[in-house]
């Protein structure tokens, strides 16, 4: 048993038998944002039992995540495929939304329940809340520092799950701003959001997905792993729903080594982790709201591991 | 008798939308609801907006809704009671552990779940319930027919947003303000202000509103994309709204000028209590009504657009160093 999980995330099935998954121990299936994104695991019962079942033979633990804002005329759906995931060996469901938490607990008491960065955990009595209805893992909501998530920790022991690398969700819109250019551009829903597509003014930058927008820089905790696991942490994400299955595998072989040399505090950085870290970055590296600031910002000895748009703060926290 | 719900960002305001009608009105203490802090009263002004309200004949709720610090919660349960004991009539709050403290602390108190909750859905507000939310404000996207559902189905009470932003993402669940700038300051109190996070309690800079470049790759595919952000005013939905029984009509607007909100205020409190007094089984001819919105929403857009342009300028700022 590994002394921490990496986990990462996939959207359909395409993208799973595509995706080299050595690196990580645990897959989140499902794309949180749209129901009409390309074949979501989430609208698909075959392709779901498909994929916990090729995750199972795999030998790594299989969750399946849940809509971060579902309407009423989600919900059918959604109790569809909790049926589907307590039934066919999911080992956790994640959930962003309360009303799907509720349901979660009411209706499949037996699968454990992780919270999501959407559920707006922001104090340790939010916690209790969350743990009354079986939740027993939580994503902080990305604006909180790692300061205010060790005082959750420390009043609550809740186990936490951290964005340790990738594009840092920001906002999710019922409304798809790219359905506007389908006629103009000449491409069609599902494959608009497909198209890797970023909005920018001067040095902002943020990745649209359609109805989710992501951060344009990459969140990057390489460097501070060691940070990480001496708070106690021991659940990480690296965000690749909206990557290739070639960021998947190579960012998370970083991620792999650099965590196992951490964990046995023997943390020596290779430059080569960040030659692949920043290739895979198109727009830089930033910290995200860990060191309590803003979330574009990069903190730490490393400037020359971040994008073009950056302006640095020397190792300052 | 469907209640109509106004802000104040200060006492001016409080005694406006008092004489303007209002049946309740809400405020921000200082740093701990979604506005900048020049539009929240200190403690001493919101016990003189309660005594205010009370004079007038309306109720007075306390917006505590960012989404606190664990270490705010024993701060914001003594703000809280001092409240409780100036008569406060409702409080109006965002994060779930600080509802659940709250509702133990004072089981009597009403606990609205404010729009920053996002509640989305029928099982949402059951969730809501059981940690002792009797209210709850509905999201701006969802459809008359999701409101008539709910209606039918849960015992909640429901608040209609009549004048608010329609935001591109859901409010609550957006974070790009802070992703771009995040000031860190704190109060003579010491509270944190969090300036650039409004589900924090601090400003939003409204960096959606920005004049995006849209990119693939390398390739700039478009010049201009506009994330839609628009104000709206309710009118041709207010009589299906009072009919479907919805509990409060609530308008937004803390940051604009006082006589503005007045006018907001006084208009819809004439239409509320005009179409209440129709004849039922009567068309309602909301044709003079559309002339007198349209210029209060000129005014509106006037005010939107000059405060939308400044806090763009200042987002841009450095972030001073401490």
């Amino acid at each position: 048993m590994s002394a921490f999980e990496l986990n990462t995330s996939i959207a359909n099935l395409r993208d799973l038998l595509a995706s080299d998954l050595r690196a990580y121990d645990a897959v989140y299936l499902g794309d949180i944002y749209c129901r009409l994104y390309e074949a979501n695991f989430l609208e698909r019962p075959e392709d779901l039992r498909e994929g916990l079942r090729i995750l199972r033979d795999q030998g790594k633990r299989a969750y399946v995540t849940t809509y971060a804002a579902p309407r009423n005329d989600f919900l059918p759906k959604v109790r569809k495929m909790l049926g589907v995931a307590a039934t066919a060996g999911a080992q956790a469901v994640e959930v962003h939304n309360l009303g799907i938490l509720k349901i979660a607990h009411d209706e499949v008491p037996g699968l454990p329940v992780h919270v999501g960065g959407f559920a707006n955990v922001y104090t340790d009595a939010g916690v209790e809340v969350l743990r009354g209805f079986g939740a027993v893992r939580f994503t902080p909501n990305y604006e909180l520092s790692l300061d205010e998530i060790r005082d959750i920790v420390t009043t609550s022991g809740a186990a936490m799950e951290l964005l340790v690398h990738g594009k840092m969700p920001l906002g999710i819109s019922d409304y798809c701003f790219l359905l506007e250019y389908e006629e103009k551009w000449g491409i069609k829903c599902p494959d608009l959001c497909q198209k890797d597509l970023f909005l920018k003014q001067g040095d902002w930058a943020m990745k649209s997905v359609g109805k989710g927008i992501l951060s344009g820089k990459d969140v990057c905790m390489l460097e501070h792993l060691p940070l990480l696991l001496a708070d106690g942490h021991r659940h990480f994400r690296i965000e690749t729903v909206s990557e290739t299955p070639e960021y998947r595998r190579e960012v998370g072989a970083v991620y792999r080594e650099a965590l196992r040399r951490a964990a046995e505090a023997a943390f020596q950085q290779d430059e080569g982790w960040w030659d692949v870290v920043r290739a895979h970055a198109r727009i830089g590296l930033c910290n995200g709201f860990y060191f309590g600031k803003s979330g574009m910002d990069y903190a730490g000895i490393r400037p020359d591991a971040v994008g073009s748009f950056l302006t640095i703060t020397p190792s300052g926290q | 008798m469907v209640e109509l719900l106004a802000p104040a960002g200060n006492l001016p305001m409080v005694e406006a939308v008092v004489a303007n009608g209002a049946n309740a009105i809400y405020v921000g203490p200082r740093g701990w609801s979604r506005r900048r802090d020049r539009y929240e009263l200190t403690d001493e002004d919101v016990r003189e907006a309660i005594a205010m309200a009370h004079a007038g004949g309306a109720k007075l709720r306390a917006a505590i809704n960012t989404n606190m610090q664990s270490h705010e919660i024993p701060p914001m349960l003594r703000k809280m009671e001092r409240f409780v004991t100036w008569g406060v009539d409702g409080a109006i709050m965002t994060d779930i552990g600080a509802m659940a403290e709250v509702h133990r602390r004072f089981p009597d108190l009403t606990i609205h779940a404010s729009i920053g909750a996002n509640i989305l859905n029928n099982e949402d507000v059951g969730f809501y319930r059981s940690i002792g939310v009797s209210q709850v404000v509905a999201d701006t996207k969802l459809t008359l027919r999701e409101l008539a559902s709910r209606k039918e189905q849960i015992d909640v009470g429901i608040e209609i947003l009549i004048h608010a932003n329609y935001c591109y993402t859901y409010l609550g669940k957006c974070w790009m303000s802070p992703y771009h700038r995040l000031e860190r300051t704190t109060d003579p109190s010491g509270k944190d202000q969090f300036k650039g996070s409004p589900n924090r309690g601090g400003l939003d800079y409204r960096v959606c509103l920005e004049s995006w470049e849209l990119y693939s790759g390398a390739t700039r595919w478009e010049d201009r994309v506009a994330l839609k952000n628009d104000a709206f005013f309710l009118l041709e939905d207010i009589p299906h709204l009072i009919d479907l029984g919805v509990h409060c009509l609530k308008i937004q607007g803390r940051e604009y000028p006082v006589p503005l909100v007045g006018e907001m205020v006084r208009f819809y409190r004439d239409l509320i209590d005009g179409y209440l007094a129709h004849p039922k089984g009567q068309s309602f001819d909301l044709t003079p009504w559309r002339d007198t919105l349209a210029r209060i929403e000129a005014e509106r857009n006037v005010a939107r657009s000059e405060g939308t342009r400044l806090l763009l300028i200042e987002a841009r700022q450095p972030v001073p160093t401490a």
